[in-house]
């Protein structure tokens, strides 16, 4: 019963939508106060029914009721309950329900939260994010039913891939999935202005929040991601350039340019024509990346032709949004005027050099990921566009752009005066330098590419800092009252430095746990003893354990350091009986100085096994953990942004009662 | 009952959202360009708390006010919103609107749900396990008893324990139970067809040389047998002879009567192998009468093992061939005989949840046939009320 009251959900979430495609777009096109509202009650009501289908969903796999296909297929009785949950959006139709569901939110969150926004923008916006509702919805009624049931049931379920049995793992769909989603709404909000055609600073403002929330979940989806295939493929590697990496990664970039960009608009009524082509091109990625993961095109691009029902729907979405939304801009663009003037040297300047080496960026990743797709599907061969590719193409353009975010927020708007700069930034740039030739005194090895980094990613940091100071005029006025400035000072100026530091203490992880790596694999007997980065590691064997529905070999390592014993470590390689496929769970100390990381290979034959000889991987990354600790800085960041006041001095009617607003993180 | 009523709770709060705009606050439209003004009005407000809050210079923040204002001049200058239509037209619509979405979704619904069907919680299902253990606890004692016979065990009960093995997917093991009887006197066609078809099972659906041999056999002793046609048939159409086997197959349709409960079985695979010679089509209809009074699952051979069996291994037998049924409808789900054989059968066991379920199944099958086909009644009565 609850599947069916799910699937009836669904078709009623389908009709409206397609009601509110409609609609309010027709009202605002007519001025019908009437239609248009009825925006609002149509996106909550989506909201709910996607809801309640969503629930139904979860219910039956908390319940393994193996009536329903997608429960068989991606459950299993004995399974973790929150396993059971996750499998929610472990698969296709689930992760499709789950997106739907997000698209769905975004949109009652304008219709509940945006009453400061004029009739027939919001109209037309939630009009415009019906439409994207009413084909995905399609999409998943027509092809990819999460409902389908199943008679006679099967008495127990397939599981889930046991790769994807992991805490991290089971959050970071649905937070790749918010960010990637959320564009829409800004996406909906371009279109939607296009239509109107005026974009002015108003526009800009009131988006802006929903470009921070979407860019955040991004942000911290992406890092879960790569936090999770750090520790749980057993590679020791954070970020591989895989296409689903990409795929996520592109809007992220082009998310970035989008958010400064608009800030631009705000500010200074200026940069209209990018910020729209921005907002449609994030999401069209976003879009890109959903048809690349859910089509079957990574498989193969052959398994794609064969049953390619689900791709070529995507595909036809993927062509109607993209193709309509930039032909609207191409017609509708040139009609909007232009912004302020500004000076070659000036903070508008230096954003234009953000948007375009973020753009640059992107178009290089794009071509890296696609590239192998089109190779396979015109020429037939397979190619695998790797790593390399991307740290000569990617880095080089990421670099400069590093350079000038030190710069960029001392500038000031229209035209700035470089000489003043250079003054007030000549210590941090010595003291980068300074850092880079530390480092290289101190190691040894390593390419020069590296120290190069190193002193980027110092400068950013001391200059973001040396901003923050200067800002608050700290050292030139007593204390107290650079504190008082310090409060004073708006909280998106504040978010701004946190998470320009946090690029620059990531970007140290980066480069110190790529750059100074140590690695051994060694194929050792219980005794052995492995010396890495200045620790003793002695294996002492491997023992069987069994878990809740695996059983593991577990092995033992003794790690000491000049004989002070430092830590015992565990690695795990599991075996999952139902599934008849095994994991590595590696073992890691972790420091902020680096991670001793251990994993622990198959043996290599059964005799070996037996006499208890192991291969064993070990590595030592240095830094590693700042990669998560700036990633947590970006996001705390886009949340103090978030949370500003000024953001909602927009909205006339709240102002009165500002004692019903949410002022987190005070 | 209960999932009607909440289907029903469901349709009337979507009808009630779309008419919810028509009991909103009746306020005047929010116009862009107050809204406008109002956001640069904020600004020139923020400027002067920055300043006074010594963030920025005196110079600054004139120069600021300045751009503010011409922004604030820029909007006035622009031609007025056009004339709004009252909040009172377009009621109609919204009406039209609410009656017809759930009306809409609920045709998609119908050609998507199975309303019949219920949850199956894993916590309901512990007789189904512990039946489940049961059979294969009772499948293992009978192959230890028909080892341990003198004589080599009855054929009967090999052959019981082959189907068994069947229906649990062990079909290596239904072929190695088989073979103990192959050779002896008392082999008959059928219990040939079903050593095939074991075989051909275990090699997931490829007709091996062994397989070949049997089949021959098989149609040597009884020419009639449908199920060695059927699977010289497949053989055919694998070796690459489809010709032979769509002749084959047609040939047995012509000469059958139409209420054979093969037939189905037969025009699907016909139909499936003539399309790839581009032959024509074989309806059902033009050789299953349409009394279509469900016929009985087991075969003679099958009644003769299951009279010599005691109670509970007779239960165990019906209910085992009761689920081979279901198995194969699940691959084969195009069946309307066989669902609503599958619907009687539950019906005698006493499970009327599934009986309710395969006739549920047999109605969606049944809605291209003729409104007066007594298939149609039959279902419409079991699914109504059994208790009338």
């Amino acid at each position: 019963m609850i599947p069916e009251i799910g699937q009836f959900a669904l078709a009623l979430a389908l009709m409206i939508a397609l009601v509110q495609s409609i609609l309010p777009v027709l009202g605002a096109a007519r001025g019908n106060l009437l239609w248009m509202r009825s925006a609002r009650a149509s996106s909550i009501a989506q909201l709910v029914f996607i809801g309640i289908a969503f629930l139904a969903l979860t219910r039956s796999f908390i319940v393994s009721d193996f009536t329903v296909a997608n429960v068989v297929e991606n459950s299993h009785s004995l399974k973790p309950m929150l396993y059971k949950v996750a499998g929610t959006w472990g698969s296709h139709e689930g992760s499709l329900l789950l997106w739907v569901l997000i698209l769905a939110a975004f949109g009652a969150g304008v219709a509940l939260l945006g009453s400061n926004i004029p009739d027939a923008l919001k109209a037309r916006t939630l009009s415009v994010q019906a439409w994207i509702s009413t084909g995905f919805l399609s999409f998943l009624i027509l092809t990819s039913n999460p409902f389908e049931r199943i008679f006679p049931p099967p008495l127990d379920g397939n599981d889930l891939n046991p790769l994807l049995q992991d805490v991290g793992l089971a959050m970071h769909p649905p937070l790749l999935y918010f960010g990637y989603v959320g564009f829409s709404i800004v996406f909906s909000f371009a279109v939607a202005a296009l239509i109107e055609g005026r974009v002015d600073a108003a526009w800009a403002r009131r988006v802006r929040p929903w470009t921070l929330a979407a860019w955040m979940s991004l942000t911290a989806g992406i890092a879960l991601g790569s936090w999770w295939a750090y520790y749980e493929l057993g590679w020791g590697g954070w970020w591989f350039w895989d296409p689903v990496e990409n795929v996520s990664f592109m809007p992220w970039l082009l998310g970035t340019a989008l958010l400064h960009s608009a800030i631009v608009t705000e500010k200074r009524d200026a940069f209209k024509s990018w910020t729209i082509l921005l907002a449609i091109l994030t999401f069209s990625l976003s879009l890109l990346g959903t048809f690349i993961v859910r089509s079957g095109l990574l498989t193969s691009v052959h398994a794609f032709a064969v049953d390619p029902e689900r791709g070529l729907y995507i595909l036809g979405l993927l062509g109607v949004s993209i193709g309509g939304s930039l032909g609207l801009y191409a017609w509708r663009a040139p009609a909007m005027e232009g912004g302020g003037l500004f000076a070659p040297i000036s903070r508008e300047a230096g954003l234009l050099v953000n948007n375009l080496l973020l753009g640059a960026a992107t178009g290089t990743v794009l071509f890296g990921t696609l590239y192998p797709l089109f190779m396979e599907a015109v020429v037939g061969t397979k190619i695998s566009v790797g790593p390399p590719f991307f740290n000569a193409a990617f880095i080089p353009m990421m670099l400069p752009l590093v350079v000038v975010m030190g710069f960029g927020p001392f500038l000031s708007w229209k035209r700035a005066d470089l000489k003043g700069i250079f003054q007030r930034l000549r210590f941090v740039a010595v003291l980068a330098g300074l850092s880079g030739l530390a480092v290289w005194y101190l190691t040894e090895g390593g390419p020069v590419l590296a120290y190069l980094s190193v002193a980027i990613a110092v400068w950013l940091l001391l200059a973001t800092l040396r901003e923050w100071t200067t800002r608050i005029r700290l050292f030139e006025v007593p204390f107290a009252d650079a504190m008082r400035r310090a409060r004073n000072m708006p909280r998106s100026s504040h978010g701004m430095t946190l998470a320009h530091a946090g690029l620059a203490v990531a970007m140290l992880g980066f480069i110190g746990s790529s750059a100074w790596k140590s690695e051994e694999i060694v194929f050792v007997q219980p005794g052995a003893e492995i010396a890495i980065a200045g620790f003793d590691v002695r294996f002492d064997g491997v023992e069987r354990v069994q878990g809740p529905n695996y059983v593991a070999d577990r092995g033992t390592l003794t790690v000491t350091r000049d004989g002070d014993p430092v830590t015992i470590l565990y690695p795990e390689r599991r075996f999952y009986l139902v599934a008849q496929s095994s994991t590595t769970e590696s073992a890691i100390r972790s420091t902020l100085a680096g991670d001793l990381y251990a994993s622990l290979a198959e043996p290599a034959s059964e005799d070996t096994a037996a006499s208890g000889a192991w291969t064993l991987r070990i590595l030592y990354e240095p830094l590693v953990n700042f990669i998560w600790i700036g990633a947590a800085m970006l996001v705390l960041g886009g949340g103090l942004s978030l949370s500003d006041r000024r953001l909602r001095v927009g909205a006339p009617r709240r102002a009165i009662t500002p004692a019903a607003q949410a002022t987190p993180a005070e | 009952m209960m999932l009607w009523g909440i289907f029903s709770a469901l349709a009337v709060a979507a009808a009630l959202f779309m008419v919810l705009p028509l009991f909103g606050a009746k306020t005047e439209m929010a116009n862009r360009q107050a809204g406008s003004v109002s956001i640069l009005a904020d600004q020139l407000r923020e400027v002067d708390a920055d300043h006074e809050r010594g963030l920025i210079s005196a110079a600054e923040a004139q120069a600021a006010r300045v751009e503010i204002k011409r922004r604030l001049l820029a909007l006035s200058r622009l031609p007025e919103t056009k004339r709004m239509d009252g909040i009172k037209s377009g009621q109609a619509l919204l009406v039209v609107v609410a009656l017809a979405v759930p009306a809409t979704a609920g045709a998609l619904y119908a050609s998507l749900g199975s309303p019949q069907m219920p949850s199956m919680t894993f916590a309901d299902r512990e007789d189904e396990r512990t039946q489940r253990v049961e059979i294969a606890d009772l499948t293992e004692r009978l192959l230890e008893r028909l080892k341990n016979d003198p004589n080599g065990g009855p054929t009967e009960g090999w052959m019981l324990l082959a189907q068994t093995y069947m229906r649990m997917e062990r079909y290596s093991d239904a072929a190695a139970a088989i073979a103990n009887v192959t050779e002896r006197k008392d082999v008959t066609s059928a219990i040939l067809s079903q050593y095939a078809e074991a075989l051909i099972a275990a090699e997931e659906g490829i007709v091996t040389p062994d397989a070949r041999t049997v089949i021959a056999r098989a149609r040597q002793m009884d020419p009639a047998n449908p199920a060695a046609s059927y699977y010289e048939a497949i053989a055919l159409d694998q070796a690459g002879d489809s010709k032979e086997a769509h002749d084959l197959l047609l040939a047995r349709l012509d000469a059958a009567t139409g209420s054979e409960s093969w037939v189905e079985l037969f025009v699907a695979q016909a139909n499936r192998i003539g399309d790839t010679l581009g032959r024509d089509v074989v309806r059902l209809t033009s050789i299953a009468p349409m009394d279509a009074a469900p016929s009985s699952g087991p075969t003679e051979d099958d009644m003769a093992a299951a009279a010599e069996m005691s109670q509970s291994e007779r239960d165990t037998f019906i209910r085992s061939m009761v689920d081979r049924l279901a198995n194969r409808l699940e691959s084969a789900p195009d069946d309307l005989d066989g669902w609503l054989r599958l619907a009687d059968a539950y019906q005698v066991l006493g499970d009327t949840q599934k009986a309710q379920v395969a006739y549920g199944k047999a109605e969606r099958l049944a809605q291209t046939l003729p409104n007066d086909d007594p298939r149609r009644q039959t279902i419409r009565e079991a699914l109504t009320g059994p208790e009338q």
